[in-house]
């Protein structure tokens, strides 16, 4: 804990789990649901953030690379050059669907709650329990 | 209620506490290794290795293989997720249909003129991705996002009713965002049918040549490296992706008026 | 250079704690959704730092661009003032 690196790291990742412990609050407890639906945004965005931090690595004396190689390799001893410095792509790749994935079902719930205000006239989601309302 | 409130904060704060406990005390490993995995070490090493071929795949930037090559069935469901939503949000929005001459016309005369600036640089930053998304960061999801943010710009900026007047309209959306996954499908069965015609044997989704698969596809155009199937799985996929976010964007922001004209005098929510 | 960018990379942390905050007791959601862009920004900045590109080219139209856009519409469609 002495090493500010470490409490860096520490700081970052107790940030992050604080976002989301709010975002659960914020789907949870507020009645609008588009208030919801900011939250559940928040929410996502946080543990696509976790991914990659989990991805990360250190390397020591310098910064880790990203994982591109920057030129054709012209030896094999290249390759293992590059997966001695560079970050872990795999959560990279998953992150990068998901997020896309993320938008094309949040629009689809933005259209769902557009129906829910035609109907019931409002966004608050207490009045759908107590029927119709208007 | 409020009763409710307090005791549902609670136990969120007490998970985050746990939790951070949890990550911080070492339930993960440490954060940060100075190893890295060695899945990872494999796909690093495998990425563009012209010396072992049958495990390569023959493109600069690792993410771009993993998305479209290593994990590429994977990623073909995802875009199915995709294309299911956008179906989604456009029949539960039904009765849209392009209507101009509406009372708007779009923001000032300062606003248009910077965006007018503004918009080539964006599409070619967002095809320039697209197409380069095997040798530098990026491929088919970021070019296509930044297309859809241009579309997005340009309808807000210029009002709906000048992309419509320029002939946009949401069949020819659906058209290029089923397009891209057709193109997509053939691309991932190109391999197949010619080898179904070599009477060789081959793999779905295969890119390089693998063990008992002796066919690949071409991996050099003119000088330049084009990872195989990847260029052409990053051009379909920013082409459905663009379309697809812009179809949905085009039906989200539909009028009121629209909907009831095109209802007529149907009692609608009964 | 290590502790310079883990340095950024935490402040960007803080400020997104802070906007998440605010944007989760605002009772005006369109300062909730700006709130929630800036929240987008510094992670954008912390993807940067974590050495994720891929990432930040899709995340920043993604979550900045287009999410805000689509929030916005949906609050002129219904109301704008949590009850």
């Amino acid at each position: 804990m002495s090493d500010p690196t470490s409490l860096m790291f520490t700081t970052i990742f107790i940030c992050l789990t604080v976002n989301i412990g709010m975002s659960l609050y914020g789907i949870f407890v507020r009645p609008s649901l588009v208030k919801k639906f900011i939250a559940l945004t928040i929410f996502s965005d946080t543990l696509n953030c976790f991914a990659i931090a989990l991805g990360f690595r250190r390397v020591v004396g310098s910064y880790p690379s990203i994982a591109v190689l920057a030129a054709l390799p012209e030896s094999p001893e290249q390759l293992s050059q590059l997966a001695s410095t560079a970050v872990d792509p795999l959560p990279q790749a998953l992150v990068l669907t998901a997020v896309v994935i993320g938008l094309a079902v949040y629009m689809f719930l933005a259209g769902l709650i557009l129906m829910y205000y035609r109907y019931y006239k409002t966004t608050h989601v207490e009045v759908a329990r107590g029927g119709r309302v208007g | 209620m409020r009763t409710r409130e307090v005791v549902i904060a609670v136990s969120v704060a007490a998970m985050v506490v746990l939790l951070a406990y949890a990550i911080e005390v070492g339930g993960l490993g440490p954060i940060a290794p100075q190893r890295i995995r060695d899945l990872a070490a494999t796909y690093l090493i495998n990425t563009y290795n012209p010396w072992n071929i049958t495990l390569s795949s023959l493109s600069l930037e690792a993410v771009t293989a993993i998305v479209w090559d290593y994990r590429g069935i994977d990623t073909f469901f995802e875009t199915s997720v995709l294309f299911v939503a956008i179906v989604g949000v456009t029949s539960l929005l039904r009765g849209f249909r392009e209507k101009t001459g509406l009372s708007s016309a779009g923001l000032s005369e300062i606003v248009k003129t910077s965006t007018k600036v503004l918009a080539p640089l964006i599409l070619v930053a967002g095809v320039a991705i697209a197409l380069h998304g095997h040798l530098t960061p990026g491929g088919g999801f970021q070019g296509g996002s930044f297309i859809a943010v241009l579309f997005i710009l340009l309808s807000v900026t210029f009002s709906l009713d000048y992309a419509i007047s320029y002939g946009i309209s949401s069949r020819k959306l659906l058209a290029l965002r089923s397009g891209g996954l057709i193109g997509i499908l053939v691309t991932s069965l190109a391999l197949l049918i010619a080898s179904l015609i070599l009477g060789v044997n081959s793999y779905i989704f295969q890119n390089m040549a693998r063990e008992g698969a002796p066919l690949s596809m071409p991996s050099w155009f003119l000088d330049r490296p084009t990872g195989g199937t990847l260029i052409w799985f990053n051009t379909f996929e920013a082409l459905a992706v663009a379309a697809g976010i812009s179809l949905a964007f085009l039906v989200l922001s539909l009028r009121e008026e629209e909907v009831e004209e095109a209802l007529g005098q149907v009692e609608w929510y009964e | 250079m290590e502790t310079l960018f883990l340095f950024i990379a935490t402040v960007a942390a803080l400020l997104s704690v802070v906007a998440t905050y605010l944007a989760i007791r605002a009772r005006d959601m369109l300062s909730a959704v700006i709130f929630s862009a800036v929240q987008s920004t510094a992670y954008a900045i912390m993807f940067y730092i974590f050495m994720a590109p891929d990432i930040v080219l899709v995340y920043i139209p993604v979550s900045v661009g287009v999410l805000p856009a689509v929030t916005i519409l949906l609050i002129k469609r219904t109301e704008r003032y949590e009850r």
